[in-house]
């Protein structure tokens, strides 16, 4: 069994200025089983994937996922975000087997040129 | 003789054929190289959309589906999702929705977004069984569905 399940991260740009719409990817080591394989042994392998995803920014839900097993392996996911305010955003990815796994990264722009040490 | 002959003959005809190949290739080109069969859902099909959207009309437009035409690899399909319908606080796409015709589960996955998000894109990999239909229909905050299909072939089942 693979040791990296739940493991995860969450993307931001480097650059983020207030109001911008930015782009984040959110990655989970997940295995994502179907319980339609079976192993070598020839018992079949019990479904095991992530059900419901819950992205939040500031605390407030801005996304929801319904996914089924028919996302791949290891889920990927990028989307749109505004980026109104700093501000932690996070995603809470939940499988049938009642595994919760959170990740975030912190909204942060960027520092203005007038801001900047010359 | 008779063997150089018949050794030319068949250089002869080898280039032809050569030469035909080159031309059908050239042809296929200028044609649109993949083209899937009927885009009209089976029953299956409409009874996943019913069970979901009802009676509500979807009509084709406002978004966008990048996909490979022919997947290398059927367990991790990348889905490239856009929509050019407004993202304003009272108007916005609440939602993008993955179809796939022959797949176990013919509703893949929904997204769904509130007006905080700022723009309609989708990013995602998804397995298919076989070669089929990819839908994705868009849902507004006003209730209107939009959609898009694409037929992907595929090689190996990726269901796993």
């Amino acid at each position: 069994m693979r040791d990296d399940i739940g493991e995860g991260k969450i993307i931001l740009p480097a650059k983020i200025t207030r109001g911008s719409v930015i782009n984040v990817r959110a990655l989970l080591s997940h295995p994502m089983l179907t319980g339609m394989s079976r192993d070598q042994a020839g018992i079949p392998i019990p479904a095991w994937y992530v059900k419901e995803v819950e992205v939040t920014y500031g605390g407030e839900r801005v996304a929801y996922f319904e996914w089924t097993s028919g996302i791949s392996r290891d889920p990927f996911v990028g989307f749109s975000l505004r980026a109104s305010r700093e501000a932690p955003l996070s995603v809470t990815w939940k499988d049938n087997k009642g595994g919760v796994f959170t990740h975030s990264a912190d909204v942060k722009f960027t520092t203005t040129t007038a801001d900047a040490t010359p | 003789m008779r063997d150089s002959l018949s050794r030319r003959t068949f250089l002869k005809s080898s280039a032809l054929a050569l030469a035909t190949l080159a031309a059908s290739a050239s042809a296929a080109a200028a044609a649109p190289l993949i083209r899937g069969p009927d885009n009209e859902p089976d029953e299956d099909v409409k009874k996943v959309l019913r069970a979901r959207f009802g009676a509500r009309q979807i009509r084709d437009g406002h978004v966008t589906l990048d996909v490979p035409d022919v997947a290398p690899d059927s367990r991790e399909v990348p889905l490239l999702i856009e929509s050019d319908l407004s993202m304003t606080a009272d108007d916005y796409v609440k939602g993008f929705h993955i179809i796939v015709d022959h797949n176990p589960d013919i509703y893949v996955a929904g997204f769904n977004f509130t007006a905080a998000i700022g723009g309609a894109t989708l990013d995602t990999r998804i397995k298919m069984r076989r070669s089929s239909h990819v839908r994705i229909i868009a849902e507004t905050s006003k209730g209107e569905l939009w959609s898009t299909s694409r037929f992907v072939y595929t090689s190996l089942n990726g269901c796993v």
